[in-house]
């Protein structure tokens, strides 16, 4: 039994309605490491992504099979509220999401919400924002909106509200894809910084990104787990043919 | 088929452009007998009414049978009505959307829910009058007041909510419900915290249209709550009151001397204007209030 272990899928299906977007998904995520998913887009990566908080159960009609164990516990065993496994699992979206309130509500609002014991919410805050490394730029703007700020600065506010909960493990689904080359790289660094007291899996479109930022890559293909193996590996010694032509651009 | 390939006749940029103002006008000039339509009516009833308007007006009860003296009861009594019906319809209506939007499985009971309160908007209104007479009035022994006639206008008013309220929950991004979830905040606190105050501008809007209707309808109120005289104020909810669509009816169809009050009949209707657009102005004012707080 690997401790290093956070998160284990176990012969995971999934359904939207009639459709079948994950295939026997048998995985484990290693704890402090960055994980990428990757692979065409409809393989199912944002679809498991989203299963690792429940997010999915957002959607009416959508069915899962097989078990996620998070810390040994099935995340989707009857008994567990996914309020609760939201708190530990954050997520990061696609597009920057702000609330339409000031910087300083953003970080604070889950924290006020979930009644999370909290001595000193101003401190909660700046310790956020500077794990983001957003504090230098928004430390005297913290009460005007955060819908001033610019697309990078508004990612790395997701980033730093997500942090505000402290979870044990941060999802990011493709969260540079919708900012410029310099944001991007500043996302990356951030990412990196991470990893040191969390669990980062992140699903990207963005070969060069996953060989850059990750420890461990997953590619999918239509709903199957293709190949899973350290990020070196993936990237220079493929196991499986159908890797190496995606990560070559031979086809994707 | 060839048709299209062919070149053709008359489509010289001039003709084209011809064409386009021939368009453009025809749109303006819709506008502008809608907008002659509004003015002349506006019009032609201040100019019948103003003669009618005096401090003394507005202020004093009716005297000698109605044809003398002012219409301050009235007035009164569509201000507690139309109160009355925003404070039934708007919660009930935001609570209705909310479910609907928010918390339904959508489906087929969802969809007959909504053409049922779509239907219900159509409902003619004096339907709702005899509804209010039968449930409110005689069943639940509330008797012919505010609270039969607010309770009866609310449920009329229903409907305009219900619909602008969804659009607006609909309207605000679901990126926002996401965001809230993902931290691990609970379902309504979400709701409570980030939908509603985003979607509260565009709910007001809408309701604008409903509140006007509550203040100007006269068949709903017809038998729950308007009198056909009454001097004193009311004292409660229980009370019966005067109202001013069904006074400006009263006057023109059954007063004493329907002739001699004709003006008193226009003073009136533009009281009862006023009155409308001055309660959809407050509503403005909160909801631009609003607006410059939350923005996305």
């Amino acid at each position: 039994m690997d401790f290093n272990i956070i998160i284990k899928l176990n012969k995971v299906n999934f359904y939207y309605g009639q459709s079948r977007a994950l295939t026997d998904i048998t995985m484990n995520f290693r704890k402090n490491k960055v994980s990428a998913l990757i692979g065409p887009s409809g393989c199912g990566k944002s679809t498991l992504l989203r299963l690792l908080n429940r997010m999915n159960d957002l959607i009416d009609g959508t069915r899962v099979e097989g078990e996620i164990l998070f810390e040994d516990k099935n995340i989707y065993a009857k008994d567990v509220d996914p309020v609760e496994i939201r708190r530990k699992v954050g997520m990061v979206f696609q597009k920057p999401n702000p609330f339409p309130k000031t910087i300083y509500n953003n970080i604070a609002y889950g924290p006020k919400l979930t009644s999370m014991k909290t001595d000193d919410l101003d401190a909660l805050v700046e310790q956020s924002l500077k794990q983001a490394v957003l504090w230098d730029e928004v430390k005297d703007i913290l009460n005007k909106s955060a819908m001033n700020l610019s697309g990078g600065q508004q990612q790395r506010l997701c980033i730093a509200r997500a942090l505000a909960m402290k979870p044990d493990i941060l999802l990011m689904d493709e969260p540079t894809s919708a900012l410029d080359p310099i944001s991007t790289a500043k996302i990356e660094e951030l990412i990196e910084e991470l990893k040191k007291n969390y669990t980062i899996i992140i699903v990207t479109h963005n070969m060069q990104q996953a060989a850059r930022i990750s420890d461990e890559t997953a590619f999918f293909y239509l709903g199957n787990l293709v190949e899973y193996n350290k990020t070196e590996k993936i990237f220079t010694n493929p196991d499986v043919k159908h890797t190496e032509d995606y990560i070559t651009g031979r086809f994707g | 088929m060839e048709d299209i390939m062919k070149p053709l006749k008359n489509n010289s940029m001039k003709w084209r452009y011809f064409k386009q103002s021939l368009f453009f006008g025809a749109v303006r000039l819709s506008s502008l007998i809608i907008a002659l339509a509004l003015g002349g009516i506006l019009f032609y009833i201040i100019v019948n009414g103003i003669g009618a308007i005096s401090w003394d007006f507005i202020t004093k009860p009716p005297t000698d049978s109605m044809t003398k003296g002012g219409i301050m009861p009235a007035i009164l009594g569509t201000i507690y009505l139309t109160i009355g019906a925003i404070a039934i319809g708007l919660p009930l209506g935001i609570a209705s959307a909310i479910y609907l939007t928010e918390y339904a499985k959508q489906g087929r009971v969802i969809r007959l829910i909504k053409v049922g309160i779509n239907c219900l908007a159509g409902v003619p209104s004096v339907v709702f009058g005899l509804f209010g007479l039968g449930f409110f009035v005689i069943f639940l022994k509330f008797g012919s007041s505010i609270l039969s006639g607010s309770l009866t206008l609310g449920f009329l008013i229903l409907p305009t909510i219900i619909g602008a309220a969804e659009e607006a929950l609909k309207a605000v991004p679901q990126t926002f419900r996401e965001a809230s979830l993902s931290l691990g905040v609970s379902k309504w606190q979400t709701i409570y915290r980030i939908v509603l105050p985003n979607a509260l501008p565009g709910i007001l809007t809408g309701s604008i249209l409903g509140i006007g209707r509550a203040a100007g309808e006269t068949a709903p109120i017809m038998f729950t709550a308007a009198a056909y005289f009454t001097a004193k104020l009311p004292g409660s909810i229980f009370d019966e009151v005067m109202a001013l669509p069904y006074h400006i009816y009263v006057l023109a169809t059954a007063g004493t001397n329907i002739e001699a009050t004709r003006p008193i009949q226009f003073g009136t209707v533009l009281v009862l204007v006023a009155v409308v657009l001055s309660i959809d102005l407050i509503a403005i004012i909160i909801r631009s209030y609003m607006r410059k707080n939350k923005r996305w």
